[in-house]
């Protein structure tokens, strides 16, 4: 899949996706390859590899994948950033969670060519210059994770929660912390390691 | 200290962070799918959509033009593979269901073909494009199902030996003055670990690497090269992290080596990540359950006997059962005790181990029928397990090496504030809001398996820890790091832990809880050999060589205190006496009572469990109590359980918080058997309906406010040389029964069958 799709400067037009993802969902199961004509264009053919440039982590990375590719599998089989988890492909799991444009996001839900142009920010891009961040170290201190499957996605949505302004009780915290799944049921933990972090992190 | 680091007590180690903390915040910790490999291409699992029946034929035309494809197997060009009897049986399988063997089709979401493609994404656009004609036959889904059949457990299941019994029940039963009989169901459940059940294979040349998620990849690695027909030493199994067992990867299912099989034929590293879905009927399950308890009591509360008849579905091919009677007609004082165990085969995937597979059904039972027959004797249930509590189990007549039982009631109940309560149901409300109190008891059997260890002391200290244990969540990287850093005498961040790798020294199925006991066990017999080279080398009289062998030698001491009083032992001075740069050991431990073959079945993948009940002179168990408030809303009928509180002592605690994490994680998955999880299923069709995170019910943040989990001190030093009895089964235990004791109390309404919903309760 290397090989670069040809008609204009990015080989692919959204626009033109969109309409061709919305075509083939109406009969996927009986629509047939795009190889079978050749009259097809590229631009039109949601199977051929598109290019994509996505900012993650404060810097840009541009991709040759399949249009179908979601922001989790693009960082994970695409960037080598395999700190995103995945647990359902579904959005029930929150273990794909990252930031785009400061929002919690799950991953797994969003397609890497929607998040062209915005700011995805993952757990490698959370601590600097060697130093955890606030709610990094306050899951160490509080123990917060057991087999750390769910951990990435339980702190990119604990950062996000404290931004929000959702950390202020600790009943408010077991709510918006509730889409995130830690079937260790490290919770009461996570709990506490985001009234730790919440302070800090309001700061700046 | 943060409540996630208790202060220890007496013979309890350090409460220090996980070694693997830095690793799994930053992203780092590398799970099998987050393996680099060499160009892959991609898996994508077709299942099947009837649960019984033939597979008359495939139409691939549609999935073979989806751009990418390389390659979809089925049946007819499977790679040939060979047959692996079950875990159960002495093999290494979850299920002896093959898939792709042929075209009969055992149980609904079997593995029918798999499609390889250049991508994710097109190797499931061409799953869903294979077309599949079927002839199904009905199956039979369930208990209740037309077409199952019932045998005895006993004799079908060589883990499965006897049906315990003593005294004569049927005649104390008939003569007690108060009599309890009912009966209990527990549903299907699966573990639904956060990491799905992926699996990549790379080969180079005849040498095969497997990134698995694995609980023992001794038995994967030897499980797989014998289905491939290859020497297991060209097998290697890979896992530093595991993303969540809970039982689910401790045999092998047979989706490693269909991948293994596949990458050897195109010659290429193929990279499987399952749906959430098709991990309901790729690997295995809680399965369902249904007992009848009868118990016979004088007026006093002393049990004078007790019956517990268990059933349980299985498969068709596999007689898979877990068996709690083993357990259940032990806990408690009583003459007369009888049991009997089944197994109820229908057109299932095979069921397998699921945190505390024996004890979470089998002691709901129990422990909700103590309650029972504490109201039936209007006696509180915590006194009626004061005058039942035993230190002799009754079948053999046994002594148990060490039990708190009583000990943790009165713990747990003081922090609770279990005087508070008013005995009589509906007695307690807060607004709209009814109130129960409830509790139980818990216990798990102590269980040891022969370990090896490989440790690596340099001069300055530094120390390599080498050992295929598994760290699925547990702790295991920081325990035997602190055993390690202990023994040797060496600061812990000088502590290098290698676990999670086939080419490491091996170590038992991180099952049965026995990892902690079994590893550091190891580890501490390894260290102390160093030790004594050391002592040696700067010690050349053979008497003070001798004081070296019973201060620091492979001693049966459970403390640290033999590895402390010969200090000062300087390291450095001793390296300079030998003249080496390096001190390494390997060893070889087996716990008390393992049998003959168990260091040869330790290197081909069978872990030699002993103790529980198993021990030749004495019984081993952890024990604890839980109690739980609920809240049952008069009008809506909501449930909710604000307060959980758990005391457990289970030996020497390695490290208190790991030990707390897991027990309140315990408590959790307690309280989540009883009020969310069931797998449902389609009895038309013998399908799981509710095979996804959203509709298979685990708790999330908001569904537990309060989790209070007290260690107790406990000292035994009949178990292992570590001390340890092992506690990640222990806390799950029980609660079911605690909840549905407290929803008695609350409402008035005896609840026997799991889960409990709110439209379960009544009025």
């Amino acid at each position: 899949m290397s090989e670069k799709s040809g008609s204009g400067p990015t080989g692919f037009d959204r626009r033109a996706f969109m309409a061709g993802a919305a075509g083939s969902a109406l009969v996927p199961m009986t629509a047939r390859a795009a190889a079978q004509d050749a009259s097809v264009s590229a631009a039109q053919d949601p199977a051929l590899p598109v290019d994509v440039t996505l900012r993650v982590n404060g810097k840009d990375k541009r991709l040759h994948i399949d249009a179908r590719t979601t922001v989790l599998d693009a960082l994970r089989e695409h960037l080598k950033l395999t700190g995103s988890k995945k647990g359902c492909d579904h959005g029930q799991c929150g273990a794909c969670t990252v930031l785009i444009d400061d929002r919690r996001v799950v991953s797994c839900l969003t397609l890497a060519l929607a998040a062209e142009g915005q700011e995805i920010t993952t757990i490698e891009g959370l601590a600097t210059d060697d130093h955890l961040h606030p709610m990094q170290q306050a899951f160490v201190d509080n123990d917060a994770f057991q087999c750390g499957y769910c951990t990435p996605g339980q702190i990119m949505s604990a950062v996000a929660c404290v931004k929000e302004g959702h950390a202020g009780s600790e009943a408010d915290i077991r709510e918006y912390m509730s889409g995130n799944i830690c079937r260790c049921a490290a919770y009461p933990n996570i709990v506490a390691a985001v009234k730790q972090a919440a302070p800090e992190i309001m700061k700046g | 200290m943060t409540a996630a680091a208790p202060e220890p007590k007496a013979n309890m180690g350090h409460p220090v962070p996980r070694y693997d903390a830095a690793a799994k915040v930053t992203g780092r910790a590398t799970y099998a799918s987050d393996m680099p490999l060499d160009n892959p291409a991609y898996a994508f699992l077709v299942t099947s959509a009837i649960a019984k029946g033939r597979i008359d034929g495939f139409d691939l035309d549609d999935a073979r033009q989806v751009r990418g494809v390389i390659d979809i197997v089925t049946h007819e060009n499977a790679p040939k593979l060979k047959e692996s009897k079950l875990f159960s049986n002495g093999g290494y399988a979850g299920t002896t269901i093959q898939p792709l063997k042929s075209a009969d089709v055992a149980h609904d979401g079997q593995i029918i073909a798999v499609v390889i493609a250049e991508s994710y994404e097109a190797a499931r656009e061409a799953a869903n494009r294979v077309k599949v004609s079927y002839t199904a036959v009905a199956p039979s889904a369930s208990f209740e199902s037309p077409g199952t059949t019932t045998t005895a457990a006993k004799g079908q299941n060589a883990q499965f030996k006897e049906d315990p019994e003593v005294g004569d029940f049927a005649k104390a039963f008939d003569a007690a003055e108060v009599k309890l009989t009912a009966s209990y169901d527990t549903p299907t459940q699966h573990h639904n670990p956060m990491e799905l059940f992926t699996t990549s294979c790379a080969w180079m040349g005849d040498n095969l690497v497997i990134y698995e998620g694995s609980q023992y990849v001794y038995g994967l690695k030897n499980g797989v090269a014998e289905q491939l027909g290859i020497d297991a030493d060209k097998v290697r199994v890979v896992n530093p992290y595991v993303g969540g067992g809970f039982g689910s990867r401790g045999s092998m299912t047979p989706r490693t080596a269909i991948i293994a099989g596949i990458a050897k034929r195109l010659n290429r590293p193929i990279k499987l990540v399952p749906t959430r879905d098709q991990g309901f009927t790729i690997a295995t399950y809680r399965a369902e359950t249904r007992h009848e308890i009868r118990l016979g009591a004088g007026r006093d509360g002393k049990l004078v006997a007790l019956r517990h008849d268990g059933a349980e579905v299985s498969s068709r091919p596999d007689a898979y059962c877990v068996g709690g009677t083993k357990t259940t007609t032990r806990l408690y004082a009583c003459p007369n005790v009888a049991s009997l165990v089944s197994i109820v085969r229908a057109d299932r995937n095979t069921p397998g181990f699921m945190r505390s597979p024996p004890e979470v059904p089998y002691l709901f039972a129990l422990e909700s029928a103590m309650d029972e027959l504490a109201v039936k004797l209007n006696m509180d249930p915590v006194e009626l397990r004061r005058i039942n509590d035993t230190t002799v189990e009754p079948i053999g007549g046994k002594p148990y090496t060490s039990r708190s039982l009583m000990a943790c009631f009165d713990e747990a109940a003081r922090a609770f504030g279990w005087s508070q309560r008013s005995p009589q149901p509906k007695s307690m409300s807060d607004g709209d809001w009814l109130i129960g109190y409830g509790c139980a008891a818990t216990c798990y059997p102590t269980q040891m398996a022969p370990s090896a260890a490989r440790v690596r002391l340099q001069r300055d200290g530094r120390t390599r820890v080498e050992i295929a244990g598994h760290e699925i969540g547990t702790g295991a990287y920081t325990v035997i790091a602190q055993t390690a850093a202990e023994r040797l005498g060496v600061p812990l961040e000088k502590v290098a832990v290698f676990l999670g790798d086939s080419d490491l020294p091996p170590a038992p199925v991180a099952g049965g809880s026995n990892s902690t006991a079994s590893t550091c066990s190891a580890v501490m017999m390894v260290c102390d050999r160093i030790r004594q080279r050391l002592f040696k080398a700067v010690t050349p009289s053979d008497s003070l060589a001798d004081k070296a062998k019973e201060t620091v030698g492979i001693s049966q001491a459970p403390s640290t205190q033999a590895a402390q009083s010969d200090r000062p032992l300087d390291i450095e001075k001793a390296f300079d006496a030998l003249g080496v740069g390096i001190v390494e050991e390997y060893g070889e431990w087996k716990p008390e009572g393992a049998p003959l073959d168990s260091f040869t079945a330790m290197h081909s993948g069978h872990a030699r469990l002993v103790g529980g009940h198993q021990m030749k002179d004495r019984i081993a168990y952890a024990f604890g109590a839980e109690f739980v408030e609920v809240r049952v809303n008069r009008f809506t009928h909501e449930i909710r359980c604000p307060r959980l509180v758990g005391a457990f002592a289970a030996g020497r605690i390695m490290n208190p918080r790991t030990a707390r994490s897991q027990l309140m994680g315990g408590l959790i998955w307690g309280m989540s058997s009883a009020l969310l999880e069931a797998t449902e299923i389609d009895e038309r069709n013998a399908r799981y309906v509710n095979d996804n995170l959203a509709d298979y019910l685990v708790p999330v943040n908001a569904d537990v406010p309060g989790v209070e989990v007290i260690l107790l001190s406990e000292q035994d030093d009949h178990i292992n040389p570590a001390g340890v009895k092992g506690l990640g089964e222990l806390a799950n235990v029980g609660t079911n029964a605690a909840i549905c004791n407290a929803i008695y109390h609350a409402t008035g309404q005896r609840i026997r069958k799991l889960p409990v919903r709110l439209e379960n309760i009544e009025a």
